[in-house]
């Protein structure tokens, strides 16, 4: 069989997209990131409280008082463990997403419903949208839509578009034959058909079809995380970047918290908004008596919303006139404002210098009066969106060994703002209970020991490329082991399960890294030089940005840390705990002023 | 008043429009339905032409996939006609853009089905209002006039029930009630009473020819059901693979049925209720006319007659209105009638030939 290039193909064919089309793109990019600052401010605007007493009332007047108690009590929970912000940008990332997914999935199910033609031609292009993996949307949604909450939301359209338009045409469909007959005899136009007999009765249907359409948009939060959307999926993927099952745990429980809100108010609406089901739910409170009646009391409509809108212009007026709007706040240092507000975009990958060097830039860009955003984000996309210029700079690139994959593919798009910690190394390393494993060359003949298994990261990383085609082969090891990818917390929870029992184990490993801290490992020497000369980290700006912001550009390349201070900054963070890396960079500029005052 | 008519009408189901019309001119060329069906087409209605006069229930009777339901749906337009033209109210239906078709059904002709077809989410009195709405009339005005529609049916004080809180009874009632409302002339009713159990379709029968003494509706009205046809219809047709194969009174259709199709049909119909003295009297009989025994009317059933018959040495009396005698029903030919016989009383030899 020939190989036929189908990925090339497409390559070509999105490259040629993205050269032609960006204004598409770019005014896409507008609307989504317009309606999703909208509908986050909106969020965002009350205090926590009241927006989940609003979000309470709506789930008494949905679906009663037992509804409104347990919607509050979760919405205080999420506020209470510190993630109401990340809950409701999920919030508006998925409101958003399902709102564009509507207006799109429901004519489409009306039209199919209409035409068998249209029927046949949709639904394997709707197989093909909802099998595809999600992950896959998001490369080339990165590349015509920069990182950020765009790619993310596209994809969550994309894979959640099927059900609504599946939905909607099943429910139009299902109407019975014979009523669509009855109204055409009384003459009535195919759109007035459309209007007063189809879409009433094929409402349940529909809204069963929102209803799932909410929920995959919500299933594709986490991975829309790993492309900048933050919000609850960013700090999901934060949280298994840094194998913190405590945040994993809090994200998780707040999604699932959301999901169920969700679930059972669009559920709740469908009865609601439905001629047939307002009719049921009227009969089943009649019937109730009682403590039933109370408990399946529902406030009139205008009670409902007289009731939030109250609430709405008490949170409105706390935010107005209460504190937290923190002008002036933090210009600690008496430095000039250089920024003006100018804003700035910071991107990283969740390395732990990488965290502690991209937090202390935040805070001393704020302090010079720069607005600043920093998002985590996956390598590959942080490169894309670097190249972009959706990112102004990042400051842990590993040059010129780990990342020169991407520097060949991106380098002509970036500038490169000089090295500021030197020199790391990348290993392989084993527990020091492997007492006869010292250097790559004593791995030869070991292979049934480690079970054949060198314990790799992600297939992305360039220290993978780089064991794979040339230290193994330098050392003659790669007939006998094999090298497993996975993902840095796999390696690290395979490295402590095997570390406990005391087994043989091998792991690609990189100075610095707080694994040595922790554990007692030996990096094996590597005589031949074969993993090559120890990287720089680099701080890697986007084209151009030099030129705009000349005087940051010139504190970045003179930016220098020293091991004890790299180290001591990333064990002040490790203290204070997720979340808090600004308190903790401030408290570390404290104590070191020279920092503080480099820049 | 306006009269109904249909010409030649033809309808094939086929893929492509012109296969449908090459189909029509080979069934005109004397082709029969599995000639077509063979070629992948298919003709529902074939050559059908009647006409219905003001204020006459013209029933169409047929078993299923005899073409009937098709018929009905090409009376207003649903369905157009492969071939032929659909004449009301001086209108070619047949000739009209959708725009006017629509027209005239909210406004000339409406419909009543066999499954009742009320909206579910809409009460009692919104479905007997919904022409109107379609007509654009408003909301006091229609639903005065639904109210109205809706008392003439004996659905007085059931407003504002919903449609599944009726029995099967009442639901047609307001089935009818919509399709009066609008004050059309024209009422097409496709099998409306078949899925009612039988005493409440003989009550709707019932109320439906008291309805039509007061309003003298035009009424075309379809049933698989030769008594229903038998007792509502001023006129019959019943049809057969598509074609009409037999027009008349239901007397006529009784005691001259066209082909052994249509004589197996009527096999099961209750002759003595249907057919009447007029129908099976003879020319007068002297004797019958010097006495004082009772006599019958030419409307008088056979059920009934037989009553006087038995009591009546001689032939009976038909009189007409006027009290002068018209014929005589002798008590041999009753018994004829009633036994499926279209023959005077043969003797022994030729009766064992």
């Amino acid at each position: 069989m020939p190989r036929l290039p189908l990925g090339s193909w497409v390559d070509t064919g999105v490259e040629f997209l993205q050269r032609h089309l960006s204004w598409l793109f770019d005014a896409i990019s507008t609307v989504v990131t317009g309606l999703y600052d909208g509908i986050d401010a909106v969020l965002s605007a009350p205090a926590p409280l009241l927006l989940a007493g609003i979000l309470a009332v709506a789930a008494w007047w949905l679906r009663g008082l037992l509804a409104a108690l347990l919607a509050m009590a979760g919405f205080a929970l999420v506020d209470s463990i510190g993630l109401w912000d990340e809950a409701m940008s999920t919030l508006s990332l998925v409101l958003v997403a399902t709102l564009i997914t509507l207006v799109i999935s429901v004519p489409l199910g009306i039209w199919a419903s209409r035409s068998d033609r249209v029927s046949a031609v949709l639904r394997p292009v709707l197989d093909f949208m909802q099998t595809m993996p999600a992950m896959v949307y998001l490369i080339p949604g990165i590349i015509f839509f920069g990182v950020g909450v765009v790619p993310g939301i596209i994809a969550t359209i994309i894979f959640s578009l099927p059900p609504g338009v599946r939905m909607t045409e099943l429910g139009i469909r299902q109407v019975d034959g014979e009523l669509v007959e009855a109204a055409d005899a009384f003459g009535t136009t195919p759109r007035d058909t459309l209007v007063r007999v189809q879409l009433p009765l094929a409402l349940p249907t529909i809204m069963a079809g929102v209803n799932q359409v909410i929920m995959l948009g919500l299933s594709m939060v986490v991975i829309a995380g790993m492309v900048g959307g933050g919000g609850l999926g960013g700090a999901v993927y934060k949280a298994i970047g840094n194998v913190d099952i405590g945040l994993g745990f809090e994200a998780g429980i707040s999604i699932v918290i959301l999901a169920m809100y969700l679930d059972r108010m669009t559920g709740a609406l469908g009865r609601q908004v439905s001629p047939l089901g307002r009719r049921a739910l009227a009969k089943v409170r009649a019937g109730a008596s009682g403590v039933a009646k109370v408990w399946n009391h529902r406030p009139q409509p205008a009670y409902a919303i007289a009731g939030a809108v109250v609430l709405a212009l008490v949170a409105g007026g706390l935010s107005t006139f209460g504190p937290g709007s923190g002008s002036g706040e933090t210009k600690a240092g008496g430095v000039a404002d250089i920024g003006k507000g100018r804003k700035i975009s910071l991107g990283y990958i969740p390395w732990d210098e990488g965290v502690a060097s991209t937090f202390l830039w935040k805070e001393l860009l704020e302090r010079r009066g720069f607005e600043v955003d920093a998002r985590q984000l996956e390598l590959g996309a942080l490169f894309t969106g670097l190249a972009g210029g959706q990112i102004d700079f990042q400051t842990d690139s590993w040059l010129p060994v780990t990342h020169a994959q991407y520097w060949e593919k991106y380098g002509n798009k970036l500038d490169d703002l000089g090295s500021w910690y030197g020199s790391t190394s990348i290993e392989l390393s084993v527990p020091s209970y492997m007492k006869d494993v010292k250097s790559l060359a004593d791995l030869k003949g070991k292979g049934s020991q480690f079970k054949g298994r060198i314990i790799g990261i992600e297939p992305s990383a360039g220290a993978m490329g780089l064991l794979k085609d040339k230290v193994l082969p330098a050392y003659g090891l790669d007939g006998e082991y094999k090298v497993v990818d996975g993902s840095t917390p796999g390696m690290l929870a395979e490295l402590k399960r095997a570390y406990d029992k005391h087994e043989p184990v091998a792991v690609v490993l990189w100075s610095p890294h707080w694994a040595y801290a922790s554990y007692d490992l030996h990096k094996l020497q590597d005589p031949k030089g074969s993993w090559g000369k120890g990287d720089g980290i680099h701080t890697l700006a986007r084209k151009g940005f030099a030129k705009d912001e000349p005087e940051v550009a010139k504190w970045l390349r003179s930016f220098k840390l020293s091991e004890a201070q790299l180290t001591g900054l990333e064990a002040k963070i490790q203290e204070s705990g997720k979340g808090k890396e600004q308190q903790a960079v401030r408290a570390w500029l404290a104590e070191h002023p020279e920092v503080a005052k480099m820049a | 008043m306006s009269t109904l008519q249909a010409e030649h009408v033809y309808k094939v189901f086929g893929r492509h429009p012109d296969e449908a019309a090459a189909a029509v001119r080979t069934l005109q060329g004397g082709a029969d339905r599995e000639e077509l069906r063979a070629e992948g087409t298919t003709a529902a209605v074939i050559d059908a032409s009647f006409s219905v006069e003001p204020g006459q229930i013209f029933v169409v009777m047929g078993l299923s996939g005899s073409g009937k339901s098709t018929l009905l749906r090409m009376l207003n337009g649903l369905l157009e006609p492969t071939a032929g033209r659909i004449l009301f109210d001086g209108q070619d239906l047949t000739a009209l853009s959708p725009r006017e078709l629509r027209h005239v059904r909210s406004t000339k002709i409406s419909m009543v089905f066999q499954h009742f077809a009320l909206f579910p989410h809409r009460d009692v009195l919104d479905n007997a209002a919904y022409g109107l709405e379609v007509q654009g009339v408003p909301r006091a005005e229609r639903e005065r006039r639904a109210t109205e529609a809706l008392e003439l049916c004996g659905l007085g004080g059931w407003e504002k029930s919903w449609p599944d809180e009726l029995s099967g009874g009442m639901q047609q009632r307001v089935g009818l009630a919509r399709a009066l409302a609008t004050d059309a002339d024209l009422l097409l009713m496709d099998e409306s009473f078949s899925a009612l159990d039988p005493l409440i379709r003989r009550d709707m029968q019932d109320q439906l020819l008291e309805l039509q003494r007061r309003l003298k509706k035009t009424i075309v009205f379809i049933t698989h059901d030769l008594n229903e046809a038998m007792r509502l219809g001023d006129g019959i047709a019943v049809m057969r693979d598509g074609r009409i194969v037999q027009q008349g009174t239901a007397e006529d259709i009784l005691t001259r049925p066209a082909d052994d199709y249509v004589a197996s049909f009527i096999q099961d119909v209750d002759r003595s209720r249907v057919l009447t003295a007029d129908a099976v009297m003879e020319d007068s009989d002297p004797a019958a006319e010097a006495c004082d025994c009772p006599t019958v009317s030419a409307d008088t059933p056979l059920a009934d007659l037989c009553a006087v018959s038995a009591r009546v040495p001689h032939a009976v009396a038909v009189t007409a209105e006027d009290g002068s005698v018209i014929g005589s029903v002798p008590q041999d030919r009753l018994i004829a009638f009633i036994g499926d016989e279209q023959r005077p009383p043969m003797y022994c030899a030729e009766v064992a030939a």
